[in-house]
């Protein structure tokens, strides 16, 4: 990756840019569910975590790739959601923000397990610690175990150079795929704030790309 | 990069097309100027292939598509044990649990040990000038009085007697009772 690039002036609105209605987040039947958890109804709070239990741990293990501390994580999640859901302002979905809180705590416990350690700790399928253990590269074209591992290990020291909302927005398109259409809705914020944002932070995650090449 | 490719820049890494084959990509689509300026721009060229590198990265991040989350029963009950074990958020937690925070509160301290040396020094100086100034206003006193023949001792003690007083005050004092004798 080329590290040599500039700070750019806010992308001009494009032809297709044109910012959409926003999804209003107060009125929905999830807004309904939200207040009922402020209001502390134990009921309410257990279809929170039934409805994003599943998301939750594929998020977490999507990150860590480590099945012994994901439930513990997960746990944590819904802890912080239930704690801090009075500060839910609805101008995003509840999505949006437990993904936050998801990804929050990921980085957590990479700060206090430390990224290199825990990477090597992961764990991955067999037949990536047979293919690691001959240092056999994979015969069916796909790429090897550790260099799948230095490639995770990579993009996660990236993302701790970018700010929270930064890696959130950014791993909600990339990771879970969302269009700028969605971000938009889920968010609150205009299609076009949603471009501005995920480009600074690609040229966020570049320039720290281009600092981590030149200090190896 | 140049305004053209920063604009479209999602619909281009979208499109992986648009770096493998500009030519065809450009070719009969509504994005000509974007696969014409990438064949030709190597700058343009350089950042986005970086950032479909990182795009690439990225989804190494996500789960298996046969990942199944194997939640041992009994979930929603560990959560509300954990909650129960927890209690609410402190304030004071935040400074205790994190670095950040632990860094603001020992600047505090630092800061308001730094506060109380100063106004412990500071009046103390205070102090040590007044005594100063007030010795030195009856030495002067002593001798105007002794200059004029007059029982400088007894004058001393009466002077001594208004210390609190301001300077001026004390002065007049002097000569009101020295006229009286």
């Amino acid at each position: 990756m080329d590290a040599s690039i500039t700070t750019l002036p806010f992308p001009a609105v494009g032809e297709g840019t044109r910012a959409r209605t926003r999804v209003d987040h107060k009125t929905s039947e999830e807004a309904a569910l939200v207040r009922r958890v402020q209001a502390r109804d134990e009921m309410a709070f257990r279809e929170v975590v039934e409805r994003y239990q599943s998301k939750v741990f594929s998020i977490i293990f999507g990150i860590l790739r480590n099945r012994n501390d994901a439930e513990d994580i997960a746990q944590q999640v819904f802890a912080k959601v239930y704690f801090s859901i009075k500060s839910f302002d609805f101008r995003s979905s509840l999505l949006t923000w437990v993904y936050k809180i998801t990804v929050n705590e990921c980085y957590d416990y990479l700060r206090k397990k430390r990224v290199r350690k825990l990477v090597y700790e992961s764990d991955f399928s067999r037949e990536d610690a047979q293919r690691m253990e001959t240092s056999e590269p994979a015969v069916d074209g796909s790429v090897p175990a550790d260099t799948r591992l230095a490639q995770r290990d990579l993009i996660l020291k990236l993302l701790s150079k970018v700010s929270e909302e930064e890696r959130s927005l950014i791993l909600l398109k990339e990771v879970e795929g969302h269009s700028v259409e969605e971000l938009a809705g889920m968010t609150g914020l205009n299609e076009n704030t949603i471009k501005v944002k995920l480009f600074r932070t690609r040229q966020k995650l570049l320039r720290a790309a281009g600092r981590l090449t030149r200090t190896r | 990069m140049h305004r053209e490719i920063r604009d479209r820049i999602e619909d281009v890494l979208t499109g992986s097309q648009a770096l493998a084959r500009p030519a065809q990509f450009a070719e009969g689509s509504s994005s000509d100027a974007v696969g014409e300026h990438l064949a030709q721009c190597d700058e343009c060229r350089t950042e986005v292939q970086g950032m479909q590198e990182q795009k690439a990265l990225l989804r190494e991040l996500r789960a298996p598509d046969d990942f199944a989350a194997d939640l041992r029963p009994g979930f929603y009950a560990r959560v509300m044990e954990r909650i129960e074990a927890e209690g609410p958020i402190s304030i004071w937690n935040l400074f205790i649990e994190s670095a950040f925070g632990r860094r603001i509160a020992l600047a505090s301290l630092a800061l308001a040990l730094l506060i109380g040396v100063y106004v412990v020094t500071s009046e103390r100086s205070a102090d040590d000038s007044t005594i100063a100034l007030q010795s030195s206003q009856v030495t002067t006193e002593q001798t105007i009085v002794a200059g004029e023949d007059a029982p400088a001792r007894e004058i001393t003690q009466v002077d001594q007697s208004q210390s609190d007083q301001s300077s001026e005050d004390a002065v007049l004092a002097n000569l009101v009772t020295y006229r009286e004798q």
